[in-house]
């Protein structure tokens, strides 16, 4: 179920618009006492963008961004939609130094001293799965690798025999190798901070336990971040803290099997807040604002009658060009394709192109309309070679039977 | 004898003065009752054809009865077969998205 285009969003939003190179979306600085860092945004969406496309282009993960838009399609939203940018954060409960990474809102935050006074850089990420989750728990960087190369561990290497896709032993640098351009070794064994082939991954639970950044991220916390910086992985989806006598609760979908302890947690802490007598809490607003879990700091505090007021959202402009959103190839009658699926649901095609546009490395997918239909294409190749190991990527990666088309053959 | 004749005549004369009186009320009467059936025709009539226009109306609002009952079936058909195609719509798309989750792992 949609929201309609033109629905209003619940938010009052400040008067004016920015740019979107202007909004702050990586590096804050941070005051003593600070909990609460940066600001929600709010962009109209354009015909053609993604979910992804949009989290990728302010620095967020896909969870993150849909989890703020409940109801909005993540492939085919509609042109005009509104959709919140999820720019506001509260910092984990953890120490102020060096790397955090907190599992639950699937961010890093990076802690450093700048002139006497501290900036944190902070970066979504992509983790581990149910199976092989991310490990929690005090670490440091103990090497640093620029074009790694991967060796591929026993566990992934058996998984994709099994799927009929046998990997090397080693995957040397380059579009195929899954670490990106740049690796953090952790001291705990087998687990890296690292790039990404797939951005389309960061803000999912895809990995095999390690910690994947955007491409144009990594590289930035690679160059800043010396050896022996610690490493801190904790998981916490329930978030309080204050910004300007305000007091805010940030809610996220719990990790699986953790949800039950945290919120245990969070409101043994807020009954004590409100003990001390300082604060008297709305409590409906607490359990609705854990219950949608937008992973948007919300004020929790009763009547915010006292001149205290919750920080509205900025209304920012849409880039002339999402940044890293894949290009929708011209349709070429010389080329070689490879018919993906056949629908009369135009929005199902759409959906299949995107998801196939996103992959990594990127597979190009276009949708032909015709009266009788809609036809997903993946091209243009210039091979049969490139058409039929588009086909065996779609079979393997994505469980479809792709038809290979020669140039010049009626599609 | 005299007497009784005397008696029948004035009886005959009277009954002949007052018989004119009773013709006319006779055809007044006769009028009226006239009036008066034609009134009652006139009103069968009318009982006639307002039960007649009655049933044309039942008829009519059961008509248009009817054929509500059938633009409710009909709607309540066509929101059925939406949420179907929107859930079917929505279990696809679940599916792709279950799909392209799992093609982001390595």
């Amino acid at each position: 179920m949609q929201r309609a285009p033109d629905a209003p969003l619940p938010y009052n939003l400040e008067q004016s618009s920015v740019p979107a190179r202007e909004i702050e979306k990586n590096r804050f600085r941070v005051a003593r006492g600070d909990e609460v860092i940066g600001r929600l945004g709010v962009i109209k969406l354009e015909k053609g963008d993604t979910l992804p496309d949009v989290a990728r282009h302010f620095s967020l993960g896909v969870t993150a961004i849909s989890a703020a838009n409940p109801g909005v399609d993540i492939w085919v939203p509609k042109a005009g939609e509104q959709v919140v940018l999820p720019l506001r954060f509260l910092l984990p409960d953890a120490p102020r130094k060096g790397i955090v990474v907190n599992l639950a809102t699937m961010r890093l935050f990076h802690y450093k001293e700048d002139k006497n006074a501290l900036v944190v850089t902070t970066y979504p990420v992509g983790i581990g799965t149910k199976e092989r989750p991310t490990p929690m728990g005090q670490m440091f960087v103990q090497r640093k690798v620029s074009r790694p190369t991967w060796y591929v561990p026993a566990s992934i290497a058996e998984d994709h025999r099994k799927k009929g896709d046998p990997l090397p032993a080693k995957v040397p640098p380059g579009p195929l190798n899954p670490l990106g351009e740049c690796a953090l070794y952790l001291n705990k064994p087998s687990y890296l901070i690292h790039g990404t082939n797939k951005p389309a991954s960061i803000g999912l639970n895809a990995s095999n336990g390690c910690l994947r950044l955007y491409p144009e991220n990594v590289k930035m916390l690679y160059d800043d971040t010396p050896l022996k910086t610690p490493v801190v992985i904790v998981n916490q989806p329930y978030l309080v803290g204050q910004d300007n006598g305000v007091l805010y609760l940030e809610a996220h979908k719990p990790q699986e099997g953790t949800g039950a302890l945290e919120l245990e947690k969070i409101y043994a802490k807020l009954k004590a807040m409100e003990k001390k007598g300082v604060r008297s809490l709305d409590w409906k607003k607490i359990s609705e604002v854990q219950a949608e879990a937008r992973g948007i700091p919300v004020p929790i505090e009763m009547g915010q009658g006292d001149g205290k007021e919750a920080e509205k959202p900025v209304a920012v402009e849409h880039p002339a060009k999402l940044y890293g959103k894949p290009e929708v190839p011209e349709l070429r009658p010389d080329a070689w394709y490879v018919l993906a699926a056949k629908t009369k649901d135009e929005t199902e095609a759409l959906r299949l192109a995107a998801i196939i546009n996103h992959q990594g490395p990127p597979i190009p997918a276009l949708v032909l309309s015709k009266s009788e239909g809609h036809r997903v294409l993946v091209g243009p190749f210039d091979s049969s070679i490139a058409a039929k190991e588009a086909a065996r990527r779609l079979k393997i990666d994505l469980e479809i039977d792709g038809i290979v088309i020669e140039p010049d053959k009626k599609i | 004898m005299g007497k009784r004749l005397s008696i029948i005549a004035i009886g005959l004369a009277f009954a002949a003065l007052t018989g004119c009186a009773t013709t006319g009320e006779l055809e007044k009467v006769q009028s009226q009752q006239q009036l008066d059936s034609a009134k009652a025709d006139q009103a069968v009539r009318d009982a006639q054809a307002a039960k007649a226009a009655a049933d044309a109306a039942k008829l009519q609002a059961d008509a248009a009865a009817a054929r509500v009952e059938n633009a409710i079936k009909l709607a309540e058909e066509r929101e059925k077969a939406a949420a179907e195609r929107e859930k079917a719509a929505d279990e696809k798309a679940a599916k792709a998205e279950a799909i392209f989750q799992r093609s982001m792992r390595k």
